[in-house]
């Protein structure tokens, strides 16, 4: 019998393309059920469509084929529940973090009426990743993948990534 | 409720054509600044756009699919002319003239905005789910373009001039994406849709409050006839349409 715990320590192992993390660390696994040799994992995409997508479902399923025990594996993708950055674990914050990519936390915003008050880069001072001040600037609210800002720390001298808070 | 009656497929069919289409073709047309942008967060940002719009595209083409089972490439890529139901904005030639790119991300990123509220309050849940989500990430478009108004609206007299000369062209091609899509009134009647007043006069008070902030206005009238909604479309679709089905009519089984 296949250990729901084996699928997680390989999934573990899968890091996001984009992003110095494992895709459990990252938030995107949702559920994983297995029936016999059958394993069945559901997926989130953090940006709808991402176009990492197709690449991390390939590695899930070679990577679990190879435990002993599964013979087949499914990898379903999902927008429902949504992603969301409250996925990102302490753990992957803090890698993240090395990394020079900060992460909104808090709860996600969803759609009002005013659509800048949506907007955290708009609305809140944020935190440089490197030395915690807030003396930031926005550089781009489009970065090197969908998912990402680019900042610039005035105290440190810094540029800096950051997740789009959804 | 995550069941739709049968009776409302085609209308809601026809709502989500009309939307895909949309993003679809401005994010074909925005992926032609990739590289050649006046700046270079401006080339990063319009590449990102392009493919964000472009995925939001799939996104609902894929919906399309759990609702008619056709291929999502089939719908995007190989339907004639007359089939596709993008309003023309999206697809005008900015001639790579810079202000008339943001005029037109300006016109059709605040009315996907308003759109996507509304599709949010759907009472057919995956689409109020996918709509949701997409909706957050439209924000940051809205708020990205209006960057680029209030930067061009209040810079000197050139780009000032230059920016209402593009907003008043794309004007008229504006607000036919206003035009409802067929079958829309069967989707109210029906309560797939709640009635949440007119999405025209709410998006033009959007475009006229970020334009009052730099001086400047434009008119916006309610459109006269149905074109892009209803399948008839200008030599600009046409071409646009040409240069998207070039990979998939030479071979439609394709893959990257």
């Amino acid at each position: 019998m296949v250990a729901k715990v084996d699928i997680y320590s390989v999934l573990q192992t899968i890091p996001d393309p984009e992003m110095p993390i494992s895709i459990t660390d990252l938030g995107l696994i949702e559920s994983v059920n297995i029936t016999d040799t059958k394993v069945h994992v559901e997926l989130l995409p953090t940006f709808i469509g991402c176009f990492a997508l197709p690449a991390i479902a390939e590695e899930i399923r070679q990577k679990v084929s190879g435990i002993e025990g599964v013979e087949i594996v499914k990898v379903e993708l999902i927008n429902d529940p949504p992603w969301s950055t409250d996925r990102i674990t302490d753990a992957g914050r803090a890698s993240l973090a090395e990394h020079g990519i900060s992460v909104p936390d808090g709860s996600s915003p969803c759609c009002s009426a005013s659509a800048t008050e949506q907007v955290e880069f708009r609305t809140s001072a944020i935190p440089c990743p490197w030395c915690n001040s807030r003396e930031t600037t926005l550089t781009s609210p489009f970065g090197p993948t969908r998912c990402k800002t680019i900042h610039f720390c005035n105290a440190c001298r810094q540029p800096f990534e950051r997740m789009k808070k959804l | 409720m995550s069941e739709l009656a049968t009776e409302f497929h085609e209308p809601l069919l026809n709502v989500l054509r009309c939307v895909a289409d949309d993003k679809l073709f401005l994010g074909h047309r925005n992926s032609d600044w990739t590289g050649i942008a006046p700046i270079l967060e401006a080339d990063i940002a319009f590449s990102s756009l392009a493919q964000d719009d472009i995925a939001h595209a799939s996104a609902f083409y894929e919906l399309m699919n759990t609702i008619s089972g056709e291929d999502p490439d089939q719908i995007a890529f190989g339907r004639a002319a007359n089939a596709y139901r993008c309003a023309d904005i999206v697809t005008k030639s900015d001639d790579f003239n810079w202000a008339n790119a943001i005029a037109r991300q300006f016109y059709c990123n605040l009315y996907d905005y308003h759109r996507l509220l509304r599709l949010s309050n759907c009472t057919w849940s995956p689409l109020a789910t996918l709509a949701k989500r997409i909706c957050a990430e439209q924000a940051v478009h809205v708020d990205h373009v209006g960057t680029w108004i209030t930067h061009l609206g209040n810079g000197n007299n050139d780009s000032k001039h230059r920016l209402q000369t593009a907003l008043d062209a794309y004007a008229p091609y504006a607000a036919m994406l206003s035009e409802k899509p067929e079958g829309f009134d069967t989707l109210l009647e029906g309560g797939v849709f709640t009635d949440e007043g007119c999405l025209f006069t709410q998006w033009k008070e959007h475009v006229d409050t970020v334009l009052d902030s730099v001086g400047m206005k434009v008119t916006l009238e309610t459109p006269s006839g149905l074109g892009g909604r209803m399948g008839s479309h200008d030599e600009d679709f046409l071409r646009s349409l040409t240069e998207l089905q070039e990979v998939f009519s030479t071979d439609p089984l394709a893959a990257w």
